[in-house]
């Protein structure tokens, strides 16, 4: 092709100029509106859950915080109750799925024969899969019963002296039941992000710990444990996000009892993401529906909270460990 | 007897062997951790399939549910499998043009401040959870129109925008530059290139997210309950009236005192979560192959 | 340009419309999520669920959609115009009137409440117990089974050494609200600490989300007391506790008890917004063998509604013979003719 052909199939080009710069336009635009839309709700997230709290905001205040006691015939609503059962099964199901994590990341990373750990993997991801509702079920039918009559009872005779396995609840629900669900359900976020940490730490540093003389165990103290320190807190900090929003489950095995706080972990209890599930149907009063909001609030605070830190946390970790391009 | 005379430094002293018993007995926990681990999924998945496949017949798809029965009468969750069919299909067709939407602007036209703040974003709004998206969905739409099929499609739209815009993004991002500098330099517009050339490249990831986003929300029962559950017992496809889903009605049999209601929850249940499986493993076998695309087109 | 460029274009631009649209329609058929004619959408009371299942199946002009989400629920769905209708068995209280905007009840069905217990080696029907028992029970002051106020009234059942739990409903129940006026009467400290609505603080006990989770706690868990619908007693093969009435009657929840009970109507004049409590009949003749615990339930409808036509036609069925003997093996009485003359006088008054 000569040097005028070409020059003359490039004025010829259909999609230049003007019709171009349309398109360009109107896609950015549209994109641009796209992204600005996704922003915005969460800022209308926000803005209607304050709204819809704003009578309960008035009439408590942030005595609401430490009201406990959920009275429709009186009137008066409380949050004590439910941060307090929120924060003990979240705070309870951190402390047994963490170690048990652990454990799984270092067998599948460490120890497990090649042909076991794809299969594991697989499995624990199913965990992840399973839909809380699903756990729920199988927490009200097959757990419930086997915690009330066998666990909750051995655990009362021999630790009984402390008053976190006072008299076992005899429904088979109850706090207790809610945290072995909710470590349940974070167990697999935990045990697959450290996992994937546990895989990062360069072999060179695991081998020079090894050649040095240190034992399989010191030289995942001293080599993997400190590498993935920022990472297994960032999945801590989603695991217990999780546990935190979680409503579903926990409303179905935890009891539905208001206005308990105790140290016994097989009393009935419940948390802020349950009452709001459990009660927002047969709610009576405006101020009744807009003190679920005021808890729902409050549910948001947290979780953003939670959610920026562990946000931080990742991007951090993740910069440090050169996973991000940017 | 060793033949060997082992120096001071070589022989196993005392704290050689404490050292090597902490070893073993972290082994030990590990492989008992292991093990707890693939006991209690196994308890799970083992009690959802065992009780589930007792109940699994077709009358489950194709009969109404006929609540308060005396005796034995045939029903099933028809209902419950339909709505379900129309609201996340619904939910899929809002959230994944404005997911790839959001990906693109964000990938090909935002700076970079602006980058960082919408996925920092989108990651929040991964993280809020489900119960407050249903009472904000509940708020905006419900309170003033009543229920819907259509609200809940909304609320389960907002969960899977993070999800599908992320893997978007990320699989726009492993496209290689030198297409997207090939085309422009062509003389091609950067709509065309974006829409034309870029996009059906990552056609493959897309789907993945999609796909990994479906199988999230298949099984979510807070928002539905908040905007579609009260339903009657007829099948119905009309998103503009609520509609039953499956995990609600899962979770409503539930509380039931009736063990023929259990064993409908159990048969349900298995479906459920053998849908998001083969949802799950399949997203993740179109996420190898378009990766695998990805790399030779690179070359 | 790409060989499938054109498709591909085509493709989006198409896909992007769908989208667009869906979005659209989706903002559309939200903001007119109303029920398409020939339907009926109802929500609350479980007590009236399995009546309102019989008669949806029996009704033929127009499909019946209910959600039993408790009498509190149905009243809240009510007043935001969310459903048709609303299902109650607690009267509106004045505030939930206002709130209601123009809503008016009416009386549609006829049953009872009743105590329901789970203790090992007493069978269905055995268990005595009075409303003073009772509210003590629920106030925490009664908590053993072997207790002897409970034995005292069971003399010759053998009663074992066992925690008593007591269960409430969890959500807004009117079945709590017909339990709680029964304790308000017959138990001076019950009606001042707790007092009578459709949910209360309960001093005690665990709560179980409807009559369903009140029934599935009872029926699984050794030692517990509850109170349920008596159609769900049938159903799920609860064992029934015989209370004592003021005559000093044992009693059962029976069509004949529950009926002798509504006698208590002819007694009093029918108020125009139709509040009518029933429980505990004095003490005197015609009430011999009255059961304490019975109550009339109400469906709420808005006096002025676009659906007038067939929520009359609907429920002026529900009040007629075929629909009334239709749920009498649920255990649900027929009215007596004169309330059912004021319920069909306070339906006239709907209007679209």
């Amino acid at each position: 092709m000569s040097t005028y052909d070409a020059i003359g199939d490039e004025a010829r080009r259909p999609f230049s100029g003007r019709r171009a710069r349309l398109g360009d336009l109107s896609l950015q635009t549209v994109a641009g509106l796209a992204a600005a839309g996704a922003v915005s709700v969460l800022g209308l997230i926000a803005y209607k859950v304050v709204q819809g709290s704003r009578l309960s905001l008035s009439t408590f205040g942030l005595g609401f915080v430490r009201g406990i006691g959920w009275d429709p015939v009186h009137n008066h609503f409380g949050a004590a109750s439910f941060l307090f059962g929120t924060a003990v099964t979240s705070i309870g199901a951190l402390l047994l799925a963490t170690p048990l994590a652990l454990g799984i990341a270092l067998f599948l990373t460490e120890l497990a024969p090649r042909w076991i750990r794809g299969p594991v993997t697989a499995l624990v991801e199913t965990l992840a899969a399973i839909p809380s509702v699903v756990i729920g079920l199988w927490g009200i039918i097959v757990l419930g019963p086997v915690l009330r009559e066998h666990v909750m009872p051995a655990l009362h005779s021999t630790l009984g002296f402390i008053p976190l396995f006072g008299t076992p609840s005899p429904a088979g629900t109850g706090i207790f039941t809610a945290i072995v669900v909710l470590t349940i359900m974070i167990l697999p976020i935990v045990s697959s992000i450290s996992r994937e940490l546990f895989l990062g730490v360069p072999t060179e540093l695991k081998e020079a710990a090894l050649g040095l003389g240190a034992t399989r165990w010191e030289m995942v103290r001293g080599v993997v444990f400190p590498y993935a320190r920022g990472g297994v807190a960032a999945a801590m900090i989603l695991g217990l996000g999780r546990a935190v929003g979680e409503a579903i489950a926990v409303a179905q095995v935890i009891g539905g009892v208001d206005n308990l706080i105790g140290w016994n972990l097989f009393n009935g209890g419940n948390s802020l993401a349950a009452k709001i599930a459990l009660d927002y149907q047969g709610a009576t009063s405006q101020l009744e529906v807009s003190s679920l909001f005021y808890l729902a609030l409050i549910l948001l605070v947290f979780s953003l909270v939670v959610n920026l830190v562990a946000q931080v946390v990742v991007r951090r970790v993740a910069r440090r460990q050169g996973l991000v391009a940017r | 007897m060793s033949a060997v005379e082992l120096s001071p430094l070589q022989r196993p002293n005392d704290r050689l062997r404490r050292r090597r018993a902490v070893n073993r007995a972290m082994e030990v926990l590990a492989w008992a951790a292991g093990a707890i681990g693939i006991a209690i999924l196994g308890v799970v998945v083992w009690s959802v399939t065992k009780r589930g496949a007792g109940q699994l017949n077709l009358d489950l798809f194709t009969k109404a549910p006929v609540p308060f029965a005396i005796g034995h009468v045939k029903q099933g969750l028809a209902n419950a499998f339909a709505g379900s069919l129309v609201i996340v299909g619904l939910a899929t067709a809002m959230a994944l043009p404005v997911g790839i939407l959001v990906a693109i602007y964000v990938n090909e036209f935002a700076p970079r401040a602006v980058r960082n703040a919408v996925g920092l974003t989108l990651d929040v709004l991964n993280g809020v959870p489900a119960i407050v998206i249903a009472i904000f969905v509940f708020g905006l739409l419900v309170a003033a129109h009543g229920q819907s099929g259509f609200a809940g499609a909304f609320a389960l739209a907002v969960l899977m925008l993070p999800l599908v815009a992320r893997a978007t993004i990320e699989v726009l991002a492993l496209v290689p530059g030198t297409l997207r500098e090939a085309s422009l330099g062509l003389g091609v517009p950067r709509w065309r290139t974006t829409l034309g050339i870029i996009l059906p490249q990552s056609i493959g990831g897309i789907v993945t997210g999609a796909v990994l986003a479906v199988a999230r929300v298949a099984g979510e029962t807070a928002p539905l309950l908040f905007t579609s559950s009260i339903v009657g017992n007829s099948v119905g496809w009309n998103p503009a009236h609520a509609l039953q889903s499956v995990p609600v009605a899962i979770f409503e049999l539930s509380d039931s005192p009736n063990p023929d209601d259990h064993a409908r929850a159990w048969a349900a249940a298995l479906v459920l979560l053998l849908f998001i499986l083969v949802a799950s493993l399949s997203a993740r076998w179109l996420a190898t192959r378009s990766r695998r695309k990805l790399g030779r087109a690179a070359r | 340009m790409p060989k499938h460029g054109m498709l591909i274009r085509i493709t989006l631009v198409l896909a992007a419309a769908a989208a667009v649209s869906a979005l659209a329609v989706a903002g559309a058929g939200a903001a007119s999520a109303k029920r398409s004619s020939g339907s009926l959408t109802g929500a609350g009371s479980s007590l009236i669920a399995p009546a309102v299942a019989v008669w949806s199946q029996l009704y033929r002009n127009a499909t019946i959609n209910y959600a039993a989400i408790g009498s509190g629920g149905g009243i809240s769905q009510i007043s935001t115009r969310n459903v048709d209708f609303g299902a109650s068995d607690a009267p509106l209280t004045k505030s939930q009137g206002e709130g209601c905007h123009g809503c008016v009840q009416i009386p549609w069905a006829l049953t009872a409440t009743s105590p329901v217990v789970n203790i090992p080696g007493v069978n269905a029907d055995q268990l005595k117990l009075t409303g003073t028992v009772l509210a003590n029970i629920y106030l925490g002051n009664i908590t053993n089974w072997s207790d002897p106020a409970i034995k005292a009234l069971n003399k010759g059942l053998k009663l074992p050494n066992l925690k008593i739990t007591p269960v409430h409903r969890s959500d807004g129940s009117g079945d709590t609200y017909v339990f709680t006026n029964y304790l308000s009467k017959v138990n001076h400290t019950w009606k001042t600490k707790v007092g009578c609505a459709t949910t209360v603080s309960w001093p005690t006990g665990v709560g179980g989300a409807k009559n369903d989770g009140v029934s599935a706690i009872v029926r699984s868990t050794p030692g517990t007391i509850g109170y349920v619908s008596v159609a769900y007693t049938i159903a799920n093969h609860l064992r029934l506790a015989k209370l004592k009435n003021a005559a000093g009657q044992y009693e059962l929840p029976t069509i004949s008890s529950i009926e002798s009970a509504a006698q208590l109507v002819k007694a009093t004049r029918i108020p125009t917004n139709n509040k009518i409590s029933i429980t505990n009949p004095p003490k005197s003749k015609t009430f011999l063998h009255a059961y304490p615990l019975a109550t009339f339930t109400y469906v709420i409808v808005p006096q002025s509604t676009s659906k007038a036509a067939e929520l009359k036609a609907f429920i002026t069925w529900a009040l007629g013979s075929t629909a009334q003997s239709s749920i009498k093996k649920l255990v649900f009485a027929p009215m007596p003719g004169s309330v059912t003359k004021a319920a069909k006088k306070t339906l006239a008054s709907v209007h679209s």
